[in-house]
């Protein structure tokens, strides 16, 4: 099965027809996202933060990281989830969007970065744990970590202005009218992009 | 409102973002979730600490030093980039049941927020020895947890206020 058709197969399937009709699914389902995408990078900014000797810098890394990364794990598991079931309401538009593309990308990277973490500098944990900040590879790791997630939280809220959702919902009167309201002419008013209302 | 509104988007910090709009209001609202997540952080590792999930190793005091000025620090970011949202889409912002009741939830969320950092910092030990073991404490600890995550619901349901049908002022018009 080439990749169009299996696209075309995913967004027509019942559960992405179902949440294409539904007036609530949509945003329901993307609020949920935002809920587990804020406790992602939440989390991960406690971690990140420590490991650069920014916050928390009296408590054991071991002990922060036990207490802290199973509740970004559910969170991404939330967000990965959400995510896929906006994916299949519209799986050829974001499939060809260029900034899914380049979040899915930075997850990859952010993925990378952390596996890097995980055999470099966790392995040597013991001779750190207390420090107030991790060597320079695990501060190196931090930082790259905190600027791919934002780049992903950025890309992110990039396909919303950029893609049309496939039914419901055209920005109301008041928003396509406003130019005219406001007395702008038509042809220099600003042109909103393409989802405005999003 | 609608009035104001209107009258809000023509003034010349609004015009700026809106003639701007491609790049500004992303920025905007990227900055707006990184200021979400802080708080979202913040109060759950405050939150997981009176329900002794974690931090047990810490006293709630050090617990709530760690966190409390970065909850501050967050809401100040959200209470500037949420204005700088609204002079830039003044209609779609304040039209809406959603804005006006998520304004309600953050009052009290932040309301909480201050008083808990009072009490605590005024009655440290009995908190230590006693309120936090408290049921009550622990059951406003997940009650607080689901304001926040009502109020991210809220927020983005600016955008999709028609799921309030008759509610909404837009759907009104």
């Amino acid at each position: 099965m080439d990749i169009a058709s299996l696209l075309d197969w995913l967004q027509n399937t019942s559960l992405a027809v179902h949440i294409r009709d539904s007036l609530f699914a949509f945003p329901l389902i993307e609020s949920t996202h935002v809920i587990g995408l804020t406790l992602v990078f939440g989390t991960i900014a406690i971690i990140d933060l420590r490991l650069l000797g920014l916050a928390s810098t009296n408590r054991s890394f071991q002990r922060l990281a036990a207490d802290t990364l199973k509740w970004t794990w559910v969170a991404f598991a939330l967000t990965a989830v959400t995510g896929a079931l906006m994916f299949i309401t519209n799986a050829a538009v974001y499939y060809n969007n260029a900034y899914f593309r380049a979040k899915i990308a930075l997850l990859a990277l952010a993925a990378l970065n952390m596996l890097v973490f995980e055999v470099t500098t966790r392995r040597s944990v013991a001779q750190w744990d207390r420090n107030a900040s991790a060597p320079p590879l695990g501060r190196a790791v931090a930082a790259v970590s905190l600027v791919l997630w934002i780049s992903v939280i950025v890309t992110g809220r990039m396909i919303g202005f950029t893609t049309t959702r496939a039914s419901l919902a055209e920005p109301t009167p008041v928003e396509q009218n406003l130019e005219d309201l406001l007395g702008f002419p038509g042809d220099t008013a600003p042109s909103p992009p393409t989802e405005e209302s999003k | 409102m609608k009035q104001f509104a209107l009258w809000l988007s023509t003034t010349s910090p609004s015009v700026y973002i809106q003639e701007h709009n491609t790049w500004t209001i992303p920025v905007i609202q990227s900055i707006h979730i990184v200021g979400i997540a802080l708080v979202m952080g913040s109060v759950l590792m405050i939150d997981l600490r009176i329900l002794g999930w974690a931090w047990v190793d810490q006293t709630l005091r050090q617990t709530t030093n760690r966190f409390g000025p970065w909850l501050t620090a967050a809401l100040w970011l959200l209470l500037v980039t949420g204005i700088l949202m609204v002079i830039g889409e003044p209609v779609r912002e304040l039209v809406t049941f959603s804005f006006w009741m998520k304004m309600a939830l953050v009052a009290i969320g932040a309301a909480v927020a201050i008083a808990f950092q009072r009490t605590l910092r005024r009655h440290e030990q009995h908190w230590e020895n006693s309120l936090v073991h408290n049921r009550s404490i622990k059951a406003l600890a997940i009650l607080t947890f689901l304001l926040w995550v009502c109020i991210i619901f809220l927020g983005r349901l600016i955008a999709y206020d028609h799921v309030w049908g008759s509610w909404s002022p837009s759907e009104r018009q």
